[in-house]
Parts: structure tokens; C-alpha cells; sequence
């Protein structure tokens, strides 16, 4: 490395929604680093990315204030900030806010470095699309839509979810993103999905006056569960079973339910109390129980894991019951556009014959994609082409190493190009989180400032 | 404590992964070149497969063999399979708490510390590959070997 010799360490973060910005706070907290960030970010605010830029109340975080602090080592920063605003008060630090709150917060960590760091020069923000991040012999090249081009020492990819449909379903657009444009409040709806997103996109409909029906689908047609507080059991990691195939994992997990309930306990308070070793139980796994996982396992794990707060899900049952929402299991064959209309063909589970639903609107709530190469960030696509990035095995993210260094397509781990967030998912799994992203970027920000000079 | 059936256990995957990679061994074989009890060590490996860490063939020529590579596999992950959760006394669990008859555990200061102890096991014991496990036993030996020459 010779990233002392020529100075500070400049570093780019491409991609300026939670991720980024708690990256960026980590990376700034060492006073003393000799370092230069540059975050990018396309939208003209940061700090709200896909997570927090919903303007709607009923959009609330589903994780309390105390888990939501940017730092986990000051886990009341995001309380003390909201205590200061009227928001919650010190009696009450469990409190459900909304998701444009949390926006706003992390926009205001990102200001207060500006603010303090300014004349330091060691934070600069850019709203700016970025296309493509590539390695020079000398660093990194990071190229913006408007021609210009940056070059760095270290890129960090932090581009969270996607923004598009994945290509098999281009009839259906994101809610949220530019061709969600309003409809006629009478005409039925499709919503690919059961999980949050599409609890999301309902709440959003009904709070514009949407009458029409609305029909939700997914493999098993599971909806979240709903929120109870309860008392997460206490383990260590010389508990839990590791390594082990899936199957003698979930029995394990099963009777420790069954036992937790017996001594009068929750469901809630065995997932709860697992969370933390998440992580760790996931990398452990054996590919095998990986796939069979995500196949089998995933979708019943996360209507347990993510769940609703309890007049939110009331909201959902009330609506299923009166027919607004309806959840179908089943598969989506194939979707087209009819006029103005889009016909989509799906077969219900365990039934043979195939039915057409014809609806005004087609969103996707899928969420994760299906197979990464085949996503529609062009960013990451670059990335696998050059041979700079992977899919991890299961393509359901980028292939890092758990210092977040991504592995070329040789395997080796760069020294140059890492990623956070829910990019990284296939190598942590529980990534979608603050609790899980914050201690992610703080473990990077070591490893990066640790590369970095003292500032004179 | 590792009991018996762990120590049993970790000696035959270390036999297993001394073979070539694949191949298939006998119970028998294994249970003699070790001086573990054959029925033991016929209920050590079933658990052994239910878990995912070797496979069995059926038949004359069945046996065993590691489901992963020796590197793939932590010494501590076997463990928690055969003796359930690390723990260097039985109240210094979380699942498998089983009190003690003579002490109040909630003010029982050796408890306390045990339950760190159980911490740094994990620790040790999840670091350690058993490739890691089989050479440093073969380094020794060949260390021992030039010693005395």
C-alpha cells in the first residue's frame, strides 16, 4: 500500500441512504484519520435511500428507538434526538416512529459532520448518478452520469436495494419510483409479494383514497405477524447450534420454542433473542443449508423475524376480511400489457388451472432479487462484468468476505472495492437492519481508518 | 465438559479426514484403530450424520465419510452436536440449564464465572478447524520425532 505515501486515504462511497451515511459517521468519528470521503448520492437528499424517503406516517420503523441509534456503542444518540424534538419522551424510549423521521435524523447526522468537518476538508457529499466503479493500478475510478469521473484510493459500494423491477417482471414498477403514478381509485391492483413492502404499498393506496381491489401475491401467501412486546430470551453463543444442516437446526429451533412456551414465554421471545447471533449461525452454514433455506425456510422465517405493529396488521386482517386485500399462494406465470390494463396469469397453489387477473397497476414487492447478474443496477453489473465483483453462490447479493471486501472473479478478495447493506446479504444475511448495518460499518470504518494516515 | 461421547466423536472425524478424500470407512475399523465401544460409537456417528458433518453408505461396502472438507468443519460445532451446549459445569447453561441441588444459582458466584468460561470455549473451540485439528496432533508427533533423534 503506498496510500500514506501520497497523502489521505480518499475514499467514495457510492450511494448516500443509510448505509452510506452511517459509513460515513463511523469513518469520521476518528478524529485524527488523515482521511478524504466522497459520498455520491443520486437523489438530492441523503440519508433517506429506498428505507426512508416514504413521506407517509403509517410507514413506521419496525425496530424501536433504542435499536436504531447510528452508533451501537451510544445506543441512545437516536433517542436523545428525538427526546429533543417532542418526539418521544425518556419514560417511554420504546416508540415506533416514523420511517421519514429516521430520514431526517440520519440527514442530520450527516450535517453536523458536515458542519464540524467543513473546513477539514474531510467529507464531501455529491448528488450525482454514478454508472460505473472500476480499479486503476493505482486505486479506484469511479465514473458519474454527467461524464465526469473520481478517483479514489478505495470505492465502497453501498447501493442497498433495488430500485427496479427485476427484468422478468418489467410490467411492474417499484412503488415509490418514478412510473408510480396515481391511478383511477377504482381499479384493481397487483401487488407481487405478501411481506412488508407489500403491507407498504397497500397502507399507501388506502391513505390515497384507494377503493379498488387489491390482490396480493406470493409463493405461500403468508402475511407478517403481528408485534407483542414480550421478554427475548438470553443465550450465548455456546448455545446455539452451528454448522449444522438445516434440518437438525430448525428442530432445534422448534423445541427450544416449545420449551420457552412451556415456561411461559412467546414464539416472538426465541426469534428475538436468536437475532443477535444471526449472523453468525448463517455464515456458518454449509451451502446446502443455505439454499434449502432460502428455498424452503425463508419465507415462514420472515413473516416471524419482520413483523407488524399491532394496528397495522389489524388494519391488514380487517381489509383481508372485507375483501379489499386479498392474499393468493401461488405463482406468477406471466404478465403482459392489454391497452391500458395488464392481464397477469397465475396459478393458485395446489390447484391446476391457471386464472387471469387483470389489474391497472402491477407493483413488485418482492424484494430480494432473484438472481443478482440479472439485477438492474448498473453499478454492480459493471462490477460482474469487468470480473471485479461475483454473485455470491446464491445470488442473492455480491460475494464478500466478512470485512466486506469484495472477491473478483478469481475468488480474490479485493483490497480496493467493498460493499455494505443489503448488498451483502448472502454473506451475512441479517443485513437489512440498522442493528446489523451500523455494527457492519463500524467494523469497516476500523479496517479503513486503520489504513489511513494521522492528520497533521 | 466434553464427555466421553465428545472425545469419542472428534477421535473418529480426525480418523475420517486422515483418509482420502471420499472414501469410505468402516465402523469397525474405526472403533478398533481407535478403542472406542462399536455400539457407542454406531449411535456417535448416526448423530454425527443427522446433523450433516459425515454421510453413510448402506451395505457391504457401506460405511462413512466426511460430508465437508476437514477445514469446513469446527471443533466446536461437533461438540455442541454431541454434548449439547458448551459448558464447563451443567448450570452454566442457557437452553439446557440444569440447576444445582446444593447452591442458589441466582447469587452463585462460581456460576457466574463459568458462564464466561462457556464463552471463551466458544471461542477456542470455533476457531478450530479440524484439519487444524488432525495436523497439529500429526506436528507434534513429527516434533516428538526429531526431538529424540
Amino acid at each position: 500500500m503506498n496510500e500514506r505515501a501520497s497523502g489521505r486515504l480518499a475514499i467514495i462511497i457510492v450511494g448516500g441512504g443509510a448505509s452510506g451515511v452511517l459509513l460515513a459517521a463511523h469513518l469520521l468519528r476518528n478524529r485524527e484519520a488523515d482521511i478524504r470521503i466522497t459520498l455520491i448520492e443520486k437523489r438530492q437528499v441523503f440519508g433517506q435511500g429506498v428505507a426512508y424517503s416514504t413521506e407517509l406516517a403509517d410507514h413506521v420503523l419496525n425496530v424501536s428507538a433504542l435499536g436504531m441509534s447510528a452508533y451501537a456503542d451510544d445506543p441512545e444518540h437516536f433517542l436523545h434526538w428525538l427526546i429533543e424534538r417532542g418526539l418521544a419522551t425518556a419514560d417511554n424510549p420504546r416508540v415506533y416512529v416514523p420511517r421519514s423521521v429516521y430520514g431526517e435524523y440520519l440527514a442530520e447526522v450527516l450535517g453536523d459532520l458536515r458542519g464540524s468537518e467543513g473546513e477539514q476538508g474531510r467529507l464531501h457529499l455529491l448528488s450525482e448518478e454514478c454508472v460505473s466503479v472500476a480499479t486503476t493500478t493505482a486505486g479506484v475510478e469511479v465514473k458519474l452520469a454527467n461524464g465526469a469521473s473520481l478517483v479514489g484510493h478505495i470505492a465502497v459500494l453501498a447501493v442497498g436495494h433495488e430500485e427496479q423491477p427485476s427484468i422478468e417482471k418489467t410490467v411492474a414498477i417499484r412503488p415509490g419510483s418514478p412510473g408510480d403514478t396515481p391511478i383511477d381509485p377504482d381499479d384493481p391492483v397487483l401487488i407481487l409479494g405478501t411481506g412488508l413492502s407489500m403491507v407498504d404499498t397497500f397502507l399507501s393506496l388506502t391513505a390515497g383514497g384507494h377503493r379498488g381491489k387489491i390482490t396480493a401475491l406470493s409463493r405461500r401467501g403468508l402475511v407478517p405477524s403481528i408485534h407483542q412486546a414480550g421478554r427475548p430470551i438470553r443465550l450465548d453463543a455456546a448455545d446455539v447450534p452451528l454448522g449444522t444442516d438445516l434440518s437438525y437446526f430448525v428442530r432445534w429451533f422448534r423445541q427450544l420454542v416449545r420449551d420457552t412456551e412451556r415456561n411461559g414465554g412467546d414464539w416472538r421471545d426465541v426469534v428475538d433473542g436468536i437475532r443477535p447471533f444471526n449472523q453468525r449461525i448463517w455464515q456458518s452454514w454449509p451451502h446446502g443449508a443455505k439454499r434449502r433455506f432460502i428455498e424452503h425456510t425463508r419465507a415462514w422465517w420472515d413473516i416471524h423475524r419482520h413483523r407488524m405493529p399491532p394496528e397495522l396488521h389489524e388494519r391488514v386482517i380487517r381489509a383481508i376480511a372485507e375483501d379489499e386485500l386479498e392474499l393468493v399462494a401461488g405463482k406468477l406465470l406471466e404478465a403482459k400489457r392489454v391497452g391500458d390494463r395488464f392481464e397477469a396469469k397465475i396459478r393458485r397453489r395446489h390447484v391446476p388451472a391457471i386464472e387471469t387477473i387483470s389489474a391497472a397497476r402491477i407493483y413488485d414487492c418482492t424484494g430480494i432479487t432473484t438472481d443478482l447478474a440479472a439485477g438492474t443496477n448498473p453499478i454492480v453489473r459493471s462490477l460482474i462484468d469487468r470480473g471485479l465483483a461475483r454473485p455470491d453462490p446464491l445470488r442473492i447479493g455480491l460475494d464478500v468476505t466478512p470485512q466486506c471486501a469484495m472477491l473478483g472473479s478469481d475468488g480474490q478478495p479485493s483490497e480496493r472495492l467493498f460493499a455494505i447493506g443489503p448488498l451483502t446479504r448472502g454473506a451475512f444475511f441479517e443485513i437489512e437492519a440498522i442493528p446489523d448495518i451500523r455494527v457492519q460499518c463500524a467494523g469497516l470504518a476500523r479496517q479503513l481508518v486503520s489504513r489511513a494516515g494521522i492528520a497533521a | 465438559m466434553l464427555t466421553k461421547k465428545g472425545k469419542y466423536g472428534l477421535k473418529a472425524l480426525v480418523h475420517l479426514s486422515e483418509l482420502p478424500q471420499g472414501q469410505l470407512a468402516f465402523v469397525n475399523d474405526i472403533a478398533v484403530a481407535n478403542n472406542i465401544p462399536k455400539k457407542f460409537l454406531d449411535a456417535i456417528l448416526g448423530e454425527l450424520r443427522n446433523a450433516g458433518f459425515v454421510q453413510s453408505r448402506k451395505g457391504k461396502d457401506g460405511g462413512y465419510r466426511l460430508a465437508r472438507l476437514p477445514a469446513d468443519i469446527k471443533i466446536g460445532h461437533v461438540v455442541r452436536v454431541l454434548d449439547g451446549p458448551l459448558a464447563p459445569i451443567p448450570c452454566a447453561s442457557r437452553t439446557q440449564y440444569q440447576p444445582c441441588e446444593d447452591c442458589d444459582e441466582a447469587t452463585c458466584q462460581v456460576r457466574h464465572m463459568m458462564l464466561e468460561v462457556r464463552q471463551a470455549i466458544a471461542e477456542v473451540l470455533d476457531n478450530r478447524s479440524l484439519a487444524q485439528m488432525r495436523d497439529a496432533a500429526n506436528d507434534d508427533v513429527l516434533a516428538g520425532i526429531k526431538y529424540q533423534i
